[in-house]
């Protein structure tokens, strides 16, 4: 297989593109601090897009539109809990998992006890996790532990700790998705639900841990952005709904669902920052940098899906 | 109105007690419809109409004041809402609109039915309805303005917008350009749309840094200061001079740097509190003295010298605040006739 018709280069291709571009404006100064602003950002997109990717994953109807609200939630609470004490870092941890994996149950269980198609289920439980983060805080600005802010806006030997801890994620959700017979029984199933039924696949097992799984991401998300940004805000997930969505479309994995791959993600993650930074560096208007963006990510999902075809 | 009158925000609000007197309006109910409560600024602006609200209920100024917010930051939603209010049978609605056009239909019908409509923040273009608005555009100007005073040199700067498309986003930018325009010596070397959010400023900064040449000032549009200062400060880069927007964050960062090397700077966004302002706008209308359509809201701006006293009254994670007394409602009524 060719390195091109994979189907994740494209995603590769123009983030390198608009790096190469932003460059090009400063005479290749500045070239570590725009990578390592990158790799940062990115990896917030990149986890949460790794959970939306597994939940896109099992097909049709199938996306987790609570994502922004988890994050909320679970940044919330958890540096409510903390309160700024870095002994509590470990348990604070623990709670903003929780409160994602609490959150992964509520969405299943709508899904499956109640029958609620997964897009009005997501849509309906994150009203009530958004509530329960405004009731818990009052939108009320908390700061982070120092040693965990230090931490989160820290690098090692030159690459961003968030980064670093984006890249372990993105490895275990590789060798999940790809070497691992859970990955098969999700692929399965998001080719054809009911010969995975038939062929004995644990369905219901499969679906329940995958929205599980991409609420806990996402709680782990809100964790990091809230102590990476100094407090957790009430709107601060509002971004990462259709960022979430697009990195896994231009990463090059199908939105029918069936076909996935990770690298993709974090092609699609650093391109969605670097094309910002791109036409924000050029000083193009909002107007002009949405139609742009938008005209980008068309083209490469038609060039991805062309050549994953093949792949 | 002095900035001192502002920030002894306690005080003033002991002074709404002697309107206890008013016997006119001590039947008349009056409800708050609120498009969106998602963001520390909406949530204080409802604690302050509750506070306010509830001291004038006991007081028997007037019979109610119950709050509202729509789930959905969705216009027609808000209309369907106002609908409610009319057969609830308010007297007056206060109203903080999703859209300035789109509720005009039933903003009509509420006139129609004889209640009193007073908008505020977001304000709407129905003729029968009262506005009580921000002069978003000064509040960019003055940015500029505060900076060509402090920057002899002029210089290069940063402009942080809100969310696209959104009307306040464009005034405040047109009142930066025009700013600029006045004082030749300071161009605007780059643009990038912070949201109104810390975490979303960061990143739009932390991106577009590495293209920009020396940047001696920051203008901002409120909640994006702090986020703008951490993506700065994370590059290396000598820290310019921000305006902030009274967030206690960006308050604390720049009661942190002044501490540590003297950095000044300025701060203005518009109280959460205004919503207290078109309570008692409401009132004297129900109460059936001469308002004018068109009033204005005073900014509220922190400076150096009224640093200190700002962070002490704003709670942890909030914004700085007032609550508007009955007096203050009258001056700004007096100011506009």
């Amino acid at each position: 297989m060719t390195i091109w018709k994979a189907p994740w280069f494209w995603s590769w291709a123009a983030g390198a593109l608009a790096f190469a571009a932003t460059l090009l404006l400063t005479d290749g100064r500045n070239g570590g601090d725009l990578l390592s602003a990158a790799l940062t950002f990115a990896s917030f997109s990149a986890i949460v897009g790794i959970g939306q990717m597994f939940v896109i994953t099992l097909g049709p109807g199938n996306v987790d539109l609570s994502i922004p609200a988890s994050m909320t939630l679970a940044g919330t609470l958890s540096l409510k809990f903390m309160g700024g004490d870095a002994a509590l870092i470990v348990p604070g941890l623990m709670v903003a998992l929780g409160v994602g994996f609490g959150a992964g149950v509520f969405n299943y269980l709508l899904i499956r006890l109640l029958r609620i198609p997964p897009i009005i289920a997501t849509l309906s439980a994150s009203f009530i996790f958004q509530s329960i983060a405004i009731w818990s805080n009052r939108g009320l600005r908390i700061k982070p532990p120092q040693s965990l802010s230090d931490f989160t806006t820290g690098a090692t030997l030159g690459v961003p700790n968030l980064a670093l801890v984006a890249l372990v994620l993105a490895v275990i959700a590789w060798v999940i998705l790809d070497r691992s017979i859970f990955g098969r029984w999700l692929s399965a199933f998001g080719q054809n639900e009911r010969a995975a039924r038939l062929s004995g696949v644990p369905i219901e097992g499969v679906r329940a841990l995958t929205y599980i799984g991409c609420a806990t991401l996402a709680g782990l998300t809100g964790f990091l952005l809230a102590s990476f940004s100094g407090g957790a805000a009430l709107n601060m997930g509002t971004e990462y709904l259709l960022v979430s969505i697009a990195v896994v479309v231009i990463g090059g994995s199908s939105i029918a669902g069936g076909n996935s791959n990770v690298p993709g993600i974090w092609g699609g993650a650093l391109f969605m920052f670097l094309i910002v930074s791109m036409l924000n560096s050029y000083g193009l208007g909002a107007g002009v940098r949405l139609i742009v963006t938008g005209g980008i990510i068309i083209g490469i999902v038609a060039a991805a899906s062309k050549k994953g075809a093949r792949a | 109105m002095s900035k001192a009158k502002f920030l002894s925000a306690v005080a003033l609000v002991a002074a709404t007690l002697p309107a206890a007197g008013f016997a006119d309006t001590s039947d008349k109910r009056i409800a708050l419809s609120n498009n969106y409560a998602g963001n520390s600024w909406r949530q204080a602006m409802l604690e302050s109409w509750a506070k306010i609200g509830d001291q004038a209920v006991s007081d028997g100024v007037i019979a109610a004041a119950d709050a509202f917010t729509t789930s959905e930051n969705q216009a027609t939603e808000q209309a369907a809402q106002i609908q409610n209010m009319i057969l609830q049978g308010y007297d007056a609605i206060v109203i903080n609109a999703a859209s300035p056009t789109a509720l005009n239909g039933a903003i009509a019908e509420a006139c129609g039915a004889g209640i009193t409509v007073v908008s505020f923040d977001g304000i709407v273009t129905e003729p029968c309805a009262w506005r009580i608005a921000v002069d978003f555009k000064e509040m960019g100007r003055q940015q500029v303005e505060y900076l060509a005073e402090r920057i002899e040199d002029g210089g290069n700067l940063l402009e942080i917008r809100g969310l696209a498309g959104v009307f306040v986003d464009d005034e405040i930018h047109a009142g930066i350009a025009q700013g600029v325009e006045e004082n030749d010596k300071f161009t605007i070397a780059g643009e990038v749309n912070g949201d109104w959010a810390q975490d979303v400023a960061q990143k739009a900064v932390a991106g577009i840094l590495p293209s920009l040449p020396e940047i001696v000032g920051v203008v901002t549009q409120g909640g994006d200061g702090y986020g703008a200062a951490q993506a700065i400060k994370a590059a290396g880069r000598d820290t310019p001079i921000i305006v902030l927007g009274n967030r206690k964050d960006e308050m604390q960062w720049w009661a942190e740097q002044r501490d540590a090397n003297g950095y000044e700077t300025m701060s203005l966004s518009i109280a959460p509190g205004v919503s207290t302002l078109a309570l008692w706008v409401a009132q004297q209308i129900l109460d059936g003295a001469e308002v004018p359509k068109d009033l204005t809201v005073p900014f509220l701006t922190v400076t150096q010298d009224t640093l200190d006293e700002a962070l002490e009254s704003t709670p942890d994670g909030s914004v700085a605040n007032v609550e508007y007394s009955l007096d203050d409602a009258k001056a700004v009524i007096a100011e506009a006739q």
